[in-house]
């Protein structure tokens, strides 16, 4: 056993120290790519931890959205430094989401799928409606990089290790989160949820409470993207890119820890390399995505095992002959 | 009161649109249990091939709604066959699937139309009928009311009439029951896609020339659809037709004296406070899951 | 109508399959690469060339195709006793900031592109940081983008929508009855609530009372109720301040018995319009855009080499893809050609200041650098522009108005109606 975790250790390790020196040997524009990319690693992460109990929400995205402008209007209208609206936007985002667990947990399954849908949607609209302070469709720029010593932030390599730091301690968090007792209920809640109910488990409290701290790490999320890119706007939060967070998690696999981030990171990889073929590209992106759902249900995580059990017949076969 | 009159023929117009949409999605979430992410799509295609026959190719505008109804309904049943039926116990599989779809049906139009402007279909019926000197109706919308109205009334007479209709009803009420009355449900599955994506392609056949057609159009019939659905009752045919008159109406009216947006963030919120208040719609049951 | 033409970028595709290529490149293809001993000049065009927007991205990339295509077939360009050959290097980014910062990021590092040109709004908010850091000098559509500190942003060609001023002087100043006006326009910053508030302003200054203005969203599929609902109130003139819906808003007015006056920004594929309804009832339209075969722009006074010869030539390629930026951004390319063979360099700081030091001929005349009044920075050009009409189902210049003097009187009236659409000013 301890051999296994100081393997699992070493593993991670060196996964790191590879991440810590890949954006050096990429092209300048790769590495913003780099950036948005491990983001949307925490997107997913964060995104699967609501998923534990089973319902699937369409309001991530703006989750994210939320953690974004607060963050924004707190730099920019407070002037608070990037240290305090960063963690507040998290903050944010965990009022927000605890608000709307009220209505929204009275719904289960297909329900709560459109509920979720349609509250992310007026939220997004009033982003647009209320130009006082939200800025309407262009949204609000010019928000401030986070300052540090003398690291210029908006460069892309400092910005990486911060995003890599940052995103690697939230995804400790959010692995620990899973594995306590807390996230043992959030299963149970999802695969037996009258066992848990009759075991005198609150099956609200545990949604409302991955909901939340979900919500928590996607606003923290949206704050690092826009602190980068230096501009916030709705377009950045829409129904688009809720439906790429719900792919990149299912193609990957949900039911793992790194399925979602296997997602995340291979089809944002693949979507890159496609970039040549123009409008011909959400097709490309389409097939995979049928293709991946009919033949890798259980997601891309589940294909070294698949191949395994496929060459291993090969060879048992061959042996036989 | 002129304005009130007229508002309320806006409306109605636009009535037939959301109900012919959301009927199609309600019929297939109700009978294969598959929430259809592509549906507006199918009436963007719709849309399309009557822009493409009629206003390319001058193929005369009834052959074309024909052409449109029949290209949708073949998309809708190889939906069906090689994506729903195989996701047939994984509600999440099916709904990933029609995303997959939604986006080759939208890089389709633009291999089709090309990425320039919103494309523009001539109205076949010109002219505006003047009612009471102020009310005013442009033939092509009457046309369309017209039609809207008798493809409904059809699809109720199908539901409540005949056999096919009653099985199809049975099993969207309890897929396990009907099948053990001998109900077969792949039959009655392939029936509700054909009919559902068939309603579709009408819409968008016949939204064709009154609105802007471009690949992403099929985004605002979606949102529309799952607001009427949601409000109508999931599963409730009659719940989506009467949901379509008051949400269509409620939208005109808010458009019409205060503001479009605010318009769709009240739909939005109302249909929460529905989901709320009365799950199951204001026509709807539960179904079972 | 055009019927079954293929459309360009398939057949680019298609070309590209055909040869079984797919090498990564995004830098365009030339139809006939004219081969020379020139070095190469690289300029960038950061843009939407797929969805919603492409129809503001993708005309541009064509008409600078022509642009450069002409001035390679002749030699190239002299720049500071070197001569070129100019390639245009593009990438899309589909209206997204994280696109668009990574695109703009690639065709000044990579692709080696000495100046950029973009559309605007949101996606240029998201490379400005950056490029004025590095002083990449940019160019955008929308003035509204300009900060106080955004050196190296500069609108040369379209300043929108300060122009939609000359339409409204020239309507009230030919209509004296015209009393009462009511405005409708999409409610993003970038595009809709500037153009509104500048026809406020101009509406104003005219003596025209706005009785209504009405904002709406992009999610709307039916301009009835909209139409019903403005017509109620009787105006003597339709404003449309949107470029996007047009169409169906002129449709719903034909329809509804609408029989004043109608202004617009932009009047894009009017022979659509006249389909759907008729040409008695287009004619009349007021708007900014001209087409370029106009007997008005061949005349003496207008910067722009044979504006008639480069409407045919792009008609010919792309019969189905005029629109307003289809001459915009290659009149961007020109006026920095002409001012980096002024500077003799091509480098962005030195063509930077020789573009706001010297006098600037605008495409359509006159040239006066503007905008520390509402953004901060005087970046943007202002010069003529043309008020057009559609006479007997055709766009004619009627004649050109004088922005810059109508800014250097009013610029009060405009930027209190900024303000109260909550747009930013300084």
């Amino acid at each position: 056993m301890p051999g296994t975790v100081i393997r699992k250790t070493v593993a991670i390790g060196i996964l790191f120290i590879a991440l810590a020196i890949l954006p050096h040997f990429l092209k300048y524009h790769h590495q913003d790519f780099l950036i948005f990319l491990v983001i949307n690693v925490l997107v997913v992460v964060s995104y699967r931890l609501v998923t534990l109990t089973g319902e699937w929400s369409l309001i991530h995205a703006v989750m994210m959205g939320v953690g974004a402008y607060g963050s924004a209007l707190l730099s920019k209208q407070a002037g608070l430094s990037f240290w305090i609206s960063f963690p507040l936007a998290g903050g944010i985002a965990a009022i927000v989401a605890a608000l709307l667990c009220f209505p929204l947990f009275r719904m289960t399954q297909f329900y709560f799928l459109i509920g979720s849908f349609a509250a992310g949607e007026a939220i997004r609209l009033s982003w647009i409606h209320f130009i006082k302070p939200f800025g309407g469709t262009s949204g609000i720029s010019a928000i401030p990089s986070p300052e540090l010593l003398d690291i210029d932030f908006l460069e892309p390599i400092p910005y990486f290790y911060l995003v890599l730091i940052i995103v690697t301690i939230c995804l400790f968090l959010l692995f620990r989160i899973e594995k306590s007792r807390i996230g043992l209920t959030l299963h149970a809640v999802h695969w037996k949820a009258s066992l848990a109910e009759s075991i005198g488990v609150n099956t609200w409290n545990y949604r409302s409470l991955a909901f939340i701290t979900g919500s928590f790490f996607v606003g923290l999320a949206g704050a690092l993207k826009v602190h980068y890119i230096g501009t916030v706007t709705p377009k950045q939060f829409d129904i688009g890119f809720m439906v790429f967070i719900l792919i990149w998690v299912i193609v990957g696999g949900y039911r793992t820890f790194y399925g979602a981030i296997l997602g995340a990171v291979v089809l944002s990889v693949l979507d890159e390399m496609f970039r040549e073929f123009n409008e011909l590209r959400p097709a490309i992106y389409g097939a995979i995505l049928i293709f991946s759902i009919l033949y890798l249900p259980a997601g891309l995580e589940s294909l070294p095992q698949r191949l395994k059990r496929v060459f291993g017949r090969k060879d048992r076969q061959m042996e036989r002959t | 009161m002129e304005l009130f009159l007229q508002s309320i023929v806006n409306g109605t117009i636009q009535s037939g649109f959301f109900a012919l949409a959301a009927v199609g999605l309600v019929l297939i979430f109700g009978v294969m249990g598959v929430v259809n992410f592509a549906h507006g799509e199918l009436v963007m295609v719709g849309a399309y091939t009557v822009w493409f026959l009629h206003a390319q190719h001058n193929t005369p505008f009834l052959i074309t709604i024909v052409i449109a109804i029949s290209l949708v309904t073949v998309i809708g049943m190889l939906m069906e066959k090689f994506l729903f039926r195989p996701m047939r116990d994984d509600p999440l599989g099916g709904l990933i699937c029609s995303i997959g779809v939604l986006f080759i049906l939208q890089v389709a139009a633009t291999l089709v139309g090309g990425d320039g402007p919103s494309k523009q279909v001539p109205p076949p019926f010109e002219g505006t009928m003047v009612l009471f000197d102020f009310l005013r109706i442009p033939y092509q919308r009457l046309f369309s009311i017209a039609v809207s109205i008798a493809a409904l009334g059809l699809l109720w007479h199908f539901l409540t009439h005949t056999k096919l209709g009653w099985a199809l009803r049975a099993v969207s009420q309890d897929r396990e029951a009907a099948s053990l009355q001998g109900i077969n449900s792949n039959r009655i599955s392939m029936i509700a896609i054909a009919v559902g994506a068939a309603m579709a392609g009408l819409a968008g056949a016949l939204m064709a020339p009154l609105t802007n057609i471009n690949p992403h159009m099929g985004h605002n019939v979606i949102i529309t659809a799952f607001i009427v659905t949601i409000v109508g009752g999931v599963g409730s045919l009659s719940g989506a037709v009467i949901a379509s008159v008051l949400y269509a109406l409620y939208h005109t009216f808010v458009t019409t004296y205060f503001n479009g947006t605010v318009a769709t963030i009240s739909g939005l919120l109302i249909m929460v406070l529905v989901l709320i208040i009365r799950p199951t719609g204001i026509m709807g049951h539960r179904v079972s899951e | 109508m055009a019927t079954h033409t293929q459309h360009p970028a398939r057949r680019k595709f298609l070309k590209k399959a055909a040869a079984g290529t797919v090498a990564a490149t995004t830098a365009s293809v030339f139809p006939n690469i004219v081969l020379s001993a020139n070095k190469t000049l690289t300029v960038g065009m950061n843009i939407p060339m797929t969805g919603d927007y492409a129809p503001w991205g993708l005309p541009g990339l064509y008409g600078c195709e022509i642009i450069a295509n002409n001035i390679n077939k002749e030699g190239g360009v002299t720049i500071g006793g070197e001569t070129y050959d100019i390639k245009v290097a593009s990438y899309d980014h589909g209206y997204d900031t994280e696109k668009a910062l990574q695109g703009f990021k690639k065709l000044v590092l990579e692709d080696d592109a000495s100046m950029i040109m973009m559309l605007g709004g949101s996606t240029v908010a998201a490379v400005l940081p950056w490029a004025t850091r590095k002083k990449v000098l940019t160019t955008t559509l929308l003035p509204s983008d300009i900060t106080p500190d955004s050196n190296y942003l500069v609108a040369t060609c379209e300043s929108h929508p300060l122009y939609n001023v000359t339409g409204v002087e020239w309507l009230a100043r030919n209509f004296p009855d015209v009393k009462s006006a009511a405005i409708v326009t999409n409610n993003d910053a970038e595009y809709g609530l500037q153009s509104a508030a500048t026809y406020q302003a101009a509406f104003e200054v005219a003596g025209i009372d706005v009785i209504d203005t009405h904002l709406h969203g992009f999610d709307v599929t039916d301009f009835a109720p909209i139409v019903s609902s403005v017509l109620a109130k009787n105006p003597d003139v339709f404003c449309m301040a949107t470029s996007f819906y047009v169409t169906p808003i002129m449709e719903q007015l034909y329809h509804q018995g609408y029989k004043g006056k109608i202004i617009s920004c932009t009047l894009d594929y009017y022979d659509e319009i006249i389909a759907k309804t008729s040409k008695e009832f287009v004619n009349g339209t007021i708007f900014q855009f001209p087409d370029f075969d106009d007997p008005k722009l061949q005349e003496a006074g207008v910067n722009f080499p044979d504006p008639a010869g480069f409407d045919a030539a792009f008609r010919k390629d792309h019969p189905n893809d005029w629109s307003a930026v289809a001459w915009e951004y290659p009149a961007i390319l020109l006026n920095w050609l002409d001012a980096a063979k002024a500077a003799g360099s091509a480098d962005s700081e030195s063509v930077a200041a020789t573009l706001k030091a010297n006098k600037q001929e605008f495409v359509f005349g006159g040239g006066d650098w503007w905008g520390s009044q509402l953004w901060g920075l005087d970046n943007a050009l202002v010069g003529r522009w043309p008020i057009v009409v559609i006479e007997d189902g055709k766009a004619r210049i009627q004649e050109y108005g004088d922005v810059a003097g109508w800014l250097s009187n009013n610029k009060d009236v405009l930027v209190k109606h900024m303000k109260d659409l909550g747009l930013r000013t300084v």
